[in-house]
């Protein structure tokens, strides 16, 4: 028997429209590719369902499992890496019954998830052992990624920890002592921990025009695939850019390109319209969340989805270097999406339940 | 936690919340300003960009226009032939290529060689190379049976450039050759690197103009590329094809020439070296131009033996030198007309003043002797008598009283010393010798011996032959010069000018003329041998040019041993006397006399000419 539905209306139609939108131009991306459209709809009807399935209990479950869910995602993602399939020359996939599963999108939402439970009920400011400690499994998942190689979601993933950590409470000294120590070693993290194309596409960034048909290549066309969209578009279907090649990784990375260049400027409006209406109403549901630790996760998920996007975009206009982030929502890849359905429906969850607060 | 502390952290996360969120907002600001600006401040920019990216341009060879003579007979034209093409970027081992065509198709070793040898950089160019031309029906059959192994061959309709007259025309026609992409004016219409996959309709691919008229008029020649603009992907790959502009085929030129009257002229020549050319007196068009000796024009256009081309380039005769228009040959006697009118415009003499010739002309200076042709002694004559016999002692006198700059303005106004020719290619504009040229390049002064030998028009003195053909045209016109030129659609339209002589009057020009065609009529005239094979009247002067300087007759005969040595005949004329239509320069290399050895050659060109 079912009393009640929780949900959040604002949140489910931004959702869906993103969701819906994004099928749209996958459409067009994938030229037409009927089973790739199909299977990404598939996911998005998986996803919703998801996202209603786990709005539903109260958001408790979710912290007395928090260390549970970690550590299953972290083994899944060894899995992945010692007995997954190498694609590309990474190794971060699990294939199970046909479908590829990539478990490393899934510590977007158990590490800050597990964070919060850990630092819900700590004093403010966050001494320095429990900061130790949440640095400690930062670091462990962010090199549990890094080392398949995947560069673009570790990073995310530990912004998603560090965003946890800075909204639990984490000193200001700390904070600065760590912004100076980078100062001062990033002429080392370029010398040395950074790989050549990496550095190749922080130089490319700087100047495209210096190895147009190399690293540079995939900046340039997609610029250009942006700019000549102009203000309408050239119509949907209608991108050369797109459909002749120009552009690369259509259907991931650079999708948004796709949008602007079939769409035009009243299309990246329209998209960010969605973003932000998806952005404000969580900003507004973490900050009146019932408790410290939904607020902290509802603002560890939403702040690092607003990054991920704006990164995103940052980098296909050029602003950036290509770090490999999917667009959420558009770009291609089961995983990703479902794991943004899951992340919405633990927001639902936490935002649509009432606090039973004891005498 | 208390309620105190709950109320702080609560604070503490709305505020840090901010902050992250004030982060975003920034990006999101920057983001919108960044695709507003690329997307409508640099719109044209990067739509332009686009537009570049999806469409590939590439060129459509239009055919060359032909070369017609002036009754629009073909001299040059295209010829379409079914040649085995192929795509050298295609083709990975060229010897084991060949090895597989020749089962199929014979090759002969030269077709080997010049295939090897272009072989190299026109793969570089990705361009067509042809294999074999002028495929005959049953090898056609034979490959296209076959065609399906070789897809870097193919049978495909080519054009030739052909000339009609193989040797004939060759130093005014011109050729074509292999031309570089950057050479054309088109460059700028297409991208560097579409000129690989460019349309040809030539076996040879991309040809122009090497020289002679193909060179001169190579631009309208040519013609407009077309252009096949298609829809390219990211590859280069054609997707399809946009739209079609077909070329533009040059242009036609009708030329001056005739090929009825080259002909004889060639044939007239024959063998020897030298030169003729024809002027139409009333245009100053160029009827004949003929230079020998001469080179095969299709063999040139068309692949030439790497043997062939070495020993036309190192032939002691200079085949590819045109004579016509570059060879500097002492003008002789032919110059006297124009010294009896320097002397009468002057008022140095008048048709009777008579002087003697003794044979010789001795400098009152220092003694030094001056002899006549064969030593002849003609005894007290005029200028009418000087110029019959061609007294060397009269017209020596003359340049003697006169002056080495009062000769050489009058030489210049009758277009000595300067091109005379206004679409011909390397020209050679003579010499018309001054003090100043002599102190310059000989580093000598001027002495009056060198004004008297110029007299007889031997010493420093030099002209082409087209020189003496446009200086005839001018006696022929009583005065009115006009540029000579070869592409018809020129005439009338280049000014003619009078050549300013106060005090030589129509009167003298009469004379001038009746003294010309005495020397054909006359019994003494030094061209009478050709004067009973004619029905209509001559006006000429013969000349001998001295390759080098002797004293006497017997020196000569010595030297002639050597054939190299022997004099050059020379005969300027026009003809008919009365209404002058061409005008005449012929010049034979160490053909010794004018009259007998030039003259008929002259005679017979005119004859065909002037025939009804």
């Amino acid at each position: 028997m079912i009393k009640k539905i929780y949900l959040d209306p604002y949140i489910f139609i931004g959702i869906s429209l993103l969701a819906m939108v994004g099928v749209l131009i996958l459409f067009s991306a994938s030229e037409g590719d009927t089973t790739i459209v199909f299977k990404q709809s598939i996911y998005v009807v998986l996803g919703l369902i998801l996202f209603l399935f786990v709005s539903q209990p109260d958001p408790d479950i979710y912290r007395r499992f928090s260390p549970l869910i970690l550590f299953g995602t972290l083994v899944l993602v060894f899995i992945a890496y010692f007995f997954g399939p190498e694609i590309n020359g990474a190794r971060r996939w699990i294939r199970l019954f046909g479908f590829s599963f990539q478990p490393s999108e899934l510590l977007k939402i158990s590490l800050p998830l597990f964070l919060a439970s850990f630092l819900f009920d700590k004093k403010l400011p966050i001494n320095a052992k429990q900061t130790a400690i949440s640095i400690f499994f930062i670091l462990a998942c962010f090199l549990s990624v890094y080392i398949q190689p995947d560069l673009g979601t570790g990073l995310l993933i530990a912004a998603s920890g560090f965003l946890v950590l800075f909204l639990a409470g984490l000193s200001w000294v700390f904070i600065g002592i760590t912004i100076a120590a980078i100062l001062i070693f990033s002429p080392f993290i370029w010398n040395n921990l950074l790989e050549p194309f990496q550095r190749d596409r922080i130089w490319t960034l700087f100047n495209p025009e210096s190895d147009p048909y190399g690293s540079g290549w995939n900046i340039i066309q997609s610029k250009i695939a942006i700019g000549s969209g102009g203000f309408f578009g050239k119509g949907y279907g209608e991108g050369s850019q797109t459909h002749l090649n120009f552009l690369p990784e259509t259907q991931t990375d650079f999708i948004f390109s796709v949008l602007a260049e079939e769409f035009g400027f009243i299309g990246v409006l329209l998209l960010l319209f969605l973003y932000a209406l998806v952005l404000l109403r969580t900003f507004y549901l973490a900050v009146n969340a019932r408790d410290r630790f939904c607020r902290l996760v509802i603002g560890g998920f939403i702040f690092t989805f607003g990054f991920n996007v704006m990164i995103n975009l940052a980098m296909v206009i050029g602003l950036i270097p290509v770090v490999g982030m999917p667009l959420p929502f558009f770009s291609r890849g089961g995983t990703s999406l479902l794991s943004i359905f899951l992340m919405f429906g633990i927001i639902t969850s936490m935002s649509t339940h009432k606090k039973f607060i004891p005498k | 936690m208390d309620f105190h502390e709950r109320q702080l952290e609560r604070q503490s996360f709305t505020q840090r919340s901010l902050l992250v969120a004030s982060l975003l907002l920034i990006f999101i600001v920057v983001i919108l300003f960044r695709t507003f600006s690329l997307q409508i401040s640099n719109f044209t920019e990067f739509d332009k960009a686009s537009l570049d990216n999806r469409t590939y341009s590439v060129p459509v060879q239009p055919l060359r226009g032909k070369i017609l003579d002036r009754n629009g007979e073909v001299i040059s034209e295209n010829i379409a032939t079914f040649d085995l093409v192929t795509t050298p970027r295609d083709v990975k081992d060229v010897d084991e290529f060949l090895e597989k065509i020749e089962k199929i198709i014979d090759l002969d070793k030269d077709e080997i060689d010049l295939y090897i040898k272009n072989f190299n950089s026109k793969a570089f160019f990705n361009r067509e190379l042809v294999l074999k031309k002028n495929l005959s029906e049953i090898e056609i059959a034979r490959f296209e049976v076959r065609g399906f192994e070789h897809k870097e061959a193919f049978v495909g309709k080519r054009f030739r450039r052909v000339s009609r007259y193989d040797e004939i025309f060759s130093h005014v026609l011109g050729y074509t050759g292999s031309a570089r992409e950057n050479n054309l004016d088109e460059q700028n219409r297409f991208r560097s690197n579409s000129w690989r996959d460019a349309v040809f309709s030539y076996a040879n691919g991309l040809i122009e103009g090497k020289a002679g008229l193909e060179k001169t008029y190579n631009q309208s020649l040519t013609g407009t590329f077309g252009i096949k603009q298609f829809e390219v992907d990211a590859r280069g790959r054609l997707v399809k094809e946009l739209s079609y502009t077909p070329p533009i085929n040059g242009e036609n030129i009708l030329t001056t020439l005739d090929i009825d009257a080259q002909k004889v002229a060639a044939n007239q020549l024959g063998k020897r070296k030298g030169s003729i050319v024809v002027v139409d007196v009333e245009t100053g068009g160029i009827v004949a131009i003929y230079s020998y000796p001469t080179f095969s024009v299709n063999k040139m256009a068309n692949g030439i033996s790497q043997l062939d081309y070495e020993d036309l380039i190192n032939d002691p005769d200079k085949p590819f030198f045109d004579r016509s228009v570059a060879g500097r040959y002492p003008p002789a006697s032919t110059i006297k007309p124009l010294v009896g009118i320097h002397a009468l415009n002057r008022g140095q003499i008048s048709w009777t003043t008579k002087i003697d010739d003794p044979g010789f002309f001795e400098l009152p200076e220092d003694g030094r002797i001056f002899r006549s042709w064969g030593e002849i002694a003609h005894g007290l004559i005029n200028l009418n008598q000087a110029l019959i016999r061609s007294s060397n002692t009269y017209f020596f006198n003359l340049a003697y009283n006169s002056g080495i700059n009062e000769l050489a303005d009058d030489f210049e106004k009758f277009g000595f010393g300067s091109t005379v020719c206004v679409d011909c290619i390397l020209e050679d504009g003579g010499l018309v010798p001054r003090p100043q040229w002599k102190m310059n390049n000989l580093n000598f002064g001027w002495f009056k011996g060198d004004t008297v030998n110029i007299g007889v028009g031997q010493g420093y003195i030099s002209a082409t032959p087209i020189q003496l053909a446009h200086y005839t045209a001018a006696l022929a016109n009583k005065g009115t010069k006009k540029p000579l030129f070869l592409n018809n659609s020129l005439s009338g339209k280049i000014p003619s000018s009078e050549i300013e002589l106060e005090n030589f009057n129509q009167r003298d020009w009469r004379l001038l003329h009746k003294a010309m065609e005495s020397v054909v009529e006359s019994d003494y005239g030094t061209a009478r041998r050709i004067r009973d094979q004619k029905d209509f009247l001559i006006a000429a002067k013969t000349g001998t040019g001295e390759i080098i300087s002797l004293d006497s007759r017997e020196e000569y005969e010595r030297i002639r041993e050597d054939q190299g040595l022997r004099d050059h005949a020379i005969i300027v004329a026009f003809a008919p006397a009365e209404k002058p239509k061409y005008a005449v320069s012929v010049i034979i290399e160490n053909g010794e006399s004018g009259g007998s050895v030039a003259g008929p050659v002259a005679l017979n060109t005119l004859k065909e000419l002037l025939k009804e």
